[in-house]
């Protein structure tokens, strides 16, 4: 599986660039898939908003919340969440908050 | 078999992983117990594929696998051939031979009586069944491009398809194949959306609506006797309700009469990926099962290729379901609003140069064509052309439900190079496509080859060309 290695750690993706090990995630890794995978120089309180609660659902259910749930928990409207995360709730939050790859097609 | 010719690297030694199916035999998921999800079990595959094998063959089969003359005219067709045209293992007919001579090995009687002569073989065993699955799921997107460019009529992709059926018989899958499956048997829906996470997303997206659009302006669930019922992509609602608001929205300004069901709204069909019919007759027949007990006029269809092909085409056939309505994609619809002055569009908004995508299940497997042009040159300011287009035009890279399989997605996006030529040549700043899997195979390829574009969908341009009546 490709490695990312940045910021002195070395992170294990799958082939799209989530987290292998989704349970090693840490805020570290989340900066620099961030850095990676959307091309974000920093994490604003906003962002890490959007994914502590992602990672706190995920921790309970083992599921990736519904984008509804993301605005819900946050108080964002939907639009917010693609301006912060260019490729939107599952390839760009989902991703960032270490979570696998949601099945389907996305 | 594969393993003592060329195989397509990268792809070929994939290992079946069947971590997921294990935890659903173990916890007992209902579609593996009572057995409309197959399992693997290691041992005697070999024999049950020859026996499928034998059993299923159709006609057109038949056809598909004796007619080819290895000619090789389809290879210039393919974009797996394309990018890598040294490569004899990337040309629809070497894909096509992996299945061909097993068939001609064991059911057609040249084979049987001279093996050596028809170039016959028999897999030696669950491995290389395996390295089947990779050559049917890996190296092909099933975009039936090669189809259309076939002097004799032979179609790969149906080829790849039947084979894809007799492998997830025997569990012999890509974990996100089984997976999607799963969720699709056992919810309806293939993202495993629940009936109250479905009707909170709507009643968000209908509370949005109304603050923009005042009380009058609904997203109904359930409504009896309309004359639309819409059905949408899993993804619509778990990830980007955007597309259903600007249907909504649009629906709104034509005065329509719709509904979304609270059941059989998926009209996507992973059926139709993994070559299951059966899965392929639930999913559908949920949705004509719908228009019916809602007494709905048409069924509509939101923009998605292979659901669109699944519910309009093939399910009729899989399902056997007598399904007397008509059956259309929302974009039809959206042509028809437009000719009939029943919206109003200003292409003043949409001034970015935009480019069409055909999906390949719209175009060359839908007969879809000329209905997404004529709504964007309305819509759009400055619409060009793509080439080749139409029924020529290149699959995303993510046809056959390969978005779901990650172990294949380098292969894929090496093959994606001619997609990304066709785009770049365009020099548009945004690819309108009518298919979720196109967003983001084309959403993949712009990023790994460095476009400056941004993936686009038609009830999006519209929604923003949209002007809405005085007082609404
Ligand atoms: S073009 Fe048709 S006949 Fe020729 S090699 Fe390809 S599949 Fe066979
Ligand atoms: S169906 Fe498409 S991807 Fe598959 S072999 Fe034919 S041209 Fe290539």
């Amino acid at each position: 599986m490709p490695i990312i290695e940045s910021e002195g750690l070395r992170i294990e993706v799958n082939e799209e660039g989530f987290l292998a090990h989704p349970e090693e995630w840490t805020e570290e890794m989340a900066k620099v898939l961030a850095k990676a995978e959307e091309g974000l120089d920093e994490l604003t309180p906003e962002h890490w908003a959007v994914v502590r609660f992602i990672r706190g659902y995920y921790a309970e259910k083992s599921l990736a919340p519904m984008v509804r749930k993301m605005c819900q928990a946050t108080g964002f409207p939907l639009m917010k969440i693609y301006d912060l995360f260019p490729s939107g709730p599952a390839k760009g939050a989902c991703k960032v908050a270490g979570l696998p790859k949601p099945d389907g097609c996305v | 078999m594969s393993r003592r010719t060329k195989s397509p690297s990268g792809v070929i030694d994939a290992p079946l992983d069947v971590a997921a199916q294990a935890k659903a035999r173990e916890e007992g998921r209902p579609s593996v117990r009572d057995g409309r999800l197959k399992t693997y079990e290691p041992g005697a595959n070999v024999g049950r594929f020859l026996e499928l094998l034998g059993r299923r063959v159709s006609r057109p089969l038949a056809v598909s696998l004796t007619a080819c003359v290895h000619c090789g005219r389809c290879a210039e067709s393919c974009h797996y051939f394309l990018a890598r045209p040294d490569d004899p293992t990337m040309t629809p007919v070497w894909k096509a031979d992996q299945i061909r001579k097993i068939f001609k090995r064991h059911v057609d009687w040249t084979g049987r009586v001279a093996p050596w002569w028809a170039k016959a073989g028999t897999p030696d065993g669950d491995e290389d069944l395996n390295r089947l699955k990779n050559v049917v799921f890996g190296a092909c997107s099933a975009c039936r491009r090669c189809t259309f460019n076939c002097p004799m009529g032979v179609d790969t992709a149906l080829l790849v398809r039947f084979t894809r059926g007799l492998l997830t018989e025997l569990g012999i899958v890509p974990e996100g194949v089984f997976n999607v499956s799963r969720d699709q048997w056992e919810t309806g829906n293939q993202m495993a959306v629940t009936e109250t996470d479905f009707l909170e997303t709507i009643e968000w997206m209908r509370d949005d609506l109304r603050a923009e659009l005042g009380p009058g302006a609904d997203i109904p669930v359930d409504r009896p006797d309309c004359d639309i019922l819409y059905t949408i992509n899993p993804r619509e609602i778990k990830f980007d309700p955007r597309s259903i608001a600007h249907a909504a929205r649009i629906f709104h300004a034509a005065g329509a009469s719709w509904t979304l069901p609270k059941w059989g709204w998926d009209q996507t069909n992973f059926g139709l990926f993994s070559g299951d019919d059966a899965l392929g007759a639930y999913v559908s027949r949920n949705l004509y099962e719908a228009a019916e007990r809602l007494r709905a006029r048409r069924i509509v269809i939101s923009e998605c290729g292979h659901g669109y092909r699944s519910t309009r085409w093939e399910g009729y056939t899989w399902s056997g379901y007598d399904q007397k309505l008509p059956t259309e994609s929302i974009v039809a619809v959206l042509r028809r609003y437009l000719e009939e002055g029943r919206i109003v569009v200003d292409p003043g908004r949409n001034l970015e140069p935009v480019t069409f995508h055909d999906s390949c299940n719209i175009a060359r497997s839908g007969d879809l064509v000329e209905e997404p042009r004529q709504v964007l040159r309305r819509v759009c300011a400055d619409f060009r052309e793509m080439h080749p287009n139409r029924q020529e035009n290149f699959c995303c890279t993510g046809g056959g439900g390969l978005l779901a399989m990650a172990e294949y997605r380098p292969l894929r996006l090496e093959a994606g190079k001619v997609k990304a030529e066709q785009l770049k040549a365009t020099e548009a700043a945004l690819v309108c496509t009518m298919c979720h899997n196109c967003i983001d195979g084309l959403g993949d390829v712009i990023k790994h080859y460095h476009l400056p574009m941004r993936v686009v969908q038609v009830l999006e341009l519209v929604s923003r060309a949209l002007v809405l009546p005085a007082g609404s």
